[in-house]
């Protein structure tokens, strides 16, 4: 009976092998990709391409500037609607299942609803010919106006995955004792002191899980621009996703993989070592 | 029916010894209670009875059978678990009948069987119900007629009253009584409350640290503690341990001289008394010795006095009425046939003669 | 008081900041043609009409796209959770040497966008013959699910006491008797929560899906590359019926929200 020890690897194994293959493998794999030419040998060849590329610099511009836009935005808001959920006694559930409802729609259904209000006869231009500001559609998603479309991929992305980093923080919220909140208003804490004081330290293990997911994500963000901008807003991934479907790249299309990752590392050690909680050592 | 015999059992957690070399035997159809403070391995010891936990070293026997290599189900146990666990999923019926359809009985014997155990437990109307249902006393209930439904060679209890609140557990401990000495199961039960092992038990079997120190029945664990740590953890107050100076074979306090068995030869010795065993009076009398009162505690039944002698504390009791205040002189005489010498250097008990 | 009032307010605009999109769109997607590309639109349906949502499923590829979506996502949820639970189940249950070790592994993985993992995997996948094909398309989309399915399933089955397991036991259940008996009836609603986010997780996934396809597109696969060439109506009801099955698996599992995400944090 003291064999039993082995069961539990015979359990994990599976998805062991699973992520060694399809995860850790095609790690290494795009790496080698990525810095092997045509020819077989090592090469820096694709990344040079990649950064001729007219799209390149737009491309990692685009992705950044997106990044530290939508993040922050969606941070503050859904910090905002998991606080406001906690002073809401009535009807909670049903705010907090409509909150939520985005969680369950995809980047590229985001990007068509978005679409059908930034269009050229869409509901934005309505809106604005209803209170009398223009009298003929605008164009808003053309080349011409990257800005435009920026705002609108912000909105989207707002609008889809904000409930993302809500359910996170109402999770993390729920961990933390009431006593301690109380224990602070018993000594004369202000509701603003309360909350700079016990809950946001105590919700920063939830804050870098949502911060290190949502930035991930927003660094391989792709349907939504393609369909609110096409190409006329350039990201990283759909620089990937064009160089290895339209141009049949696939070596710069990895080096551009390569890129996306490094930057993902890069974000995702930056945030454990700034947001490093205290109780880390505890856990 | 079987007893049940453990042979110098060792397990241990990482670096942590939970038993070292313990040797246990319970008779057949007899209650022995394992009873010890938190992490003193009685759980675990339990457990590796019931075959949930595999020691390094030592043999469980249940009648006259090996069973130190079988799972849990091959072994004709039971076990009560100190949450109930309770199938959540099932109904009553169902949860009592679990063992038995595991065991592939007939219909009519598994009817029987379910409704025997039920009776038993007074929980006949509840079979429809399901956990959620019950209180914390019903949930009781129904997880010791689960166990008492498949007939166990022997019943194992895991703290099963320690989760129910005092009322209830006053109850159910009464009615555990009644239905063990009617069901006649060897049980063995493990608590770390020392009022329900001298209530249930017909030996206790006190462990500490991994090891078994004392193993008898109750009044004689109560009354001859084996060291100082069976005497202080048994009974309420604990018992006082005095050290005491040796001359001669007496030992003395202040102008008390008390005999003390053969056999010591050390410079002190210590005075185990329990706090009921030591008579007050206000006057000085034989036989006694003078302490002064630093706290009284009114506790219904009896008076607690807490006591300084030189800078040794004394707990005694004394009855409601007596009228006593901090900072009086009393003089303690101790019950002479009651008393206990032990050995100040290893704490253990000087055998009397 | 007026305090209490401005929160509820605030909540009512959130609600309305939700659905206003998403009633925008259901409205374009029931609307004639006309209606769709009419300027200036009115905020209210103008005329109730299924002209845009049949053009959208006579469109060619439509429903193999659905069926192969359909398909991949059932795959992804299979494979998630067949080889998600045991994995869960060994982290709850049992102390391991490696366990942390696993637990790194697994947290490993939301360091990287694993969908930009296509790109190397393409080139693989058609070596190895299923380039193109449902197959190869679940395997990336259950590389996506898995570390979600493993620490889900692990504070699932966290949750049921092991005690239960072993009255189990105790009662002349063997291991496997007392997981089937006990522990799966006790699990199956969070199992099958799993299983539905394993789904839209899959049924979401564009990048992977566009990229490791070529005839055999997902749904939003065939939506994205015809893209450019498809009128805004199509465009507009293929997005509503994405969103559709979305809703109503939030809607089911929303019980178990706070365990697929509130675990995050451990």
């Amino acid at each position: 009976m003291r064999s039993e020890r082995y069961i539990p690897y015979v359990l994990i194994l599976p998805s062991v092998l699973f992520l060694l293959l399809l995860f850790a493998w095609p790690l290494v794999e795009a790496l080698l990709l990525s810095v092997r030419g045509s020819g077989g040998g090592w090469t820096l060849e694709n990344f040079q391409r990649m950064a001729a590329d007219l799209y390149f610099r737009d491309a990692l511009k685009y992705t950044l500037l997106l990044t530290v836009v939508i993040v922050p935005l969606q941070v503050v808001m859904a910090l905002g609607m998991a606080l406001l959920l906690g002073s809401i006694s009535k009807g909670r559930d049903l705010f907090l299942y409509v909150w939520t409802i985005p969680l369950g729609i995809s980047d590229l259904a985001a990007g068509i609803v978005w679409l059908a209000i930034f269009t050229e006869r869409g509901y934005l231009n309505s809106f604005l010919q209803g209170i009398g500001v223009i009298q003929q559609p605008q164009l808003w998603l053309s080349y011409e106006t990257p800005m435009m479309i920026f705002v609108a991929v912000v909105a989207a992305e707002v609008w889809r995955a904000t409930a993302i980093v809500f359910v996170i923080l109402v999770a993390g919220l729920q961990l933390i004792p009431k006593e301690y909140s109380e224990a602070a208003e018993v000594f004369g804490a202000t509701p603003w002191q309360r909350f700079r004081k016990v809950t946001l330290p105590l919700l920063m293990p939830s804050l870098q899980v949502a911060l290190i997911l949502r930035t991930i994500l927003a660094l391989e963000v792709f349907a939504v621009v393609v369909v609110l901008g096409g190409r006329n807003l350039p990201v990283l991934a759909g620089e990937a996703y064009f160089w290895y479907n339209t141009y049949q790249n696939p070596g710069v299309a990895a080096a551009y993989a390569v890129i996306i990752l490094g930057i993902s590392v890069v974000a995702t050690l930056l945030y454990l070592r700034l947001l490093r909680s205290r109780q880390d050592g505890v856990a | 029916m079987a007893g049940i015999r453990v042979e110098s059992i060792e397990k241990t957690f990482g670096k942590f010894k939970a038993l070292s070399g313990v040797s246990l035997e319970v008779r057949d159809q007899e209650f022995v209670v394992l009873l010890g403070p938190s992490g003193c391995g009685k759980t675990t010891l339990l457990r590796i009875i019931a075959g949930l936990e595999y020691a390094e070293r030592g043999r469980v026997w249940i009648g006259d059978r090996d069973v130190t290599q079988l799972p849990p189900r091959a072994r004709k146990i039971a076990m009560v678990f100190q949450n109930y666990a309770v199938f959540p999923h099932l109904t009553v019926f169902e949860n009592i009948a679990f063992g038995l359809r595991m065991q592939k009985v007939s219909a009519e014997k598994l009817g029987a069987g379910v409704e025997r155990a039920a009776t038993l437990m007074h929980i006949e109307n509840l079979l429809e119900r399901y956990p959620a249902q019950l209180s914390g006393g019903q949930r009781q209930r129904v997880a010791v007629a689960r166990a008492l439904a498949v007939e166990p060679e022997v019943l194992l209890m895991d703290e099963p009253l320690s989760n129910l609140d005092a009322l209830l557990r006053l109850e159910m401990r009464a009615e555990l009584k009644r239905l063990l000495i009617e069901s006649r199961t060897t049980t063995l039960y493990v608590t770390h409350d020392q009022v329900e092992a001298m209530s249930l038990a017909d030996r206790i079997a006190v462990m500490n640290t991994g090891y078994l120190v004392q193993f008898d029945e109750p009044m004689k664990v109560y009354q001859e503690p084996a060291n100082t740590f069976v005497g202080g953890f048994i009974g309420s107050p604990p018992m006082n341990f005095l050290r005491l100076p040796v001359e001669g074979r007496q030992a003395r306090i202040q102008s008390l001289a008390l005999d003390l068995p053969t056999g010591v030869s050390s410079q002190e010795v210590l005075l185990g008394v329990r706090p009921e065993d030591l008579e007050a009076h206000t006057q000085q009398q034989p036989q006694s010795f003078p302490a002064e009162v630093l706290v009284v505690e009114p506790l219904g039944p009896h008076l607690l006095l807490t006591l300084s002698f030189g800078k040794q504390h004394i707990k005694a009791t004394v009855p409601p009425d007596f009228d006593v205040r901090a900072g009086q002189t009393l003089w303690l005489r101790p019950q002479p046939d009651r008393l206990r010498w032990l050995d100040p250097s290893n704490g253990q008990a000087i055998p009397m003669r | 008081m007026n305090l209490r009032l401005l929160y509820l307010l605030l909540a009512v605009v959130l609600v309305l900041w939700v659905l206003t999109p998403i009633f925008l769109i259901t409205t374009l997607a029931f609307s004639d043609r006309a209606s769709v590309f009419a300027w200036p639109k009115g905020f209210l349906p103008q005329q109730f009409s299924l002209e845009t949502i049949t053009f959208f499923f006579g469109v060619e590829g439509v429903w193999k796209a659905i069926r192969n979506s359909l398909v991949v996502a059932a795959m992804t949820l299979a494979f998630s959770i067949l080889l998600g639970a045991p994995a869960g189940y060994a982290l709850a249950r049992y102390r391991f040497a490696g366990a942390d070790s696993y637990r790194v592994l697994i947290l490993l993985t939301r360091a990287f966008p694993l969908a930009i993992l296509a790109i190397p995997l393409a080139v693989q996948f058609i070596n190895l013959g299923i380039y193109d094909t449902p197959f190869g398309v679940a395997l990336v989309h259950t590389a996506l699910a898995l570390p979600f399915a493993v620490l889900v399933t692990s504070s699932l089955f966290l949750g049921i006491p092991k005690e239960l397991e072993e009255a189990a036991w105790t009662l002349g259940c063997n291991r496997i008797q007392a997981f089937l008996r006990v522990v799966l009836p006790l699990a199956i609603p969070g199992l099958a929560a799993t299983a539905i986010f394993a789904f839209v997780i899959s049924w979401n996934e564009v990048f992977a899906a566009t990229l490791l396809t070529l005839r055999e597109r997902t749904l939003p696969a065939f939506l994205l590359t015809s893209l450019n060439d498809s009128p805004l109506p199509f465009r507009f009801a293929g997005g509503f019926f994405l969103i559709v099955p979305a809703l109503i698996f939030i809607f089911i599992i929303r019980r178990y929200l706070f365990t697929l995400w509130g675990i995050a944090n451990r």
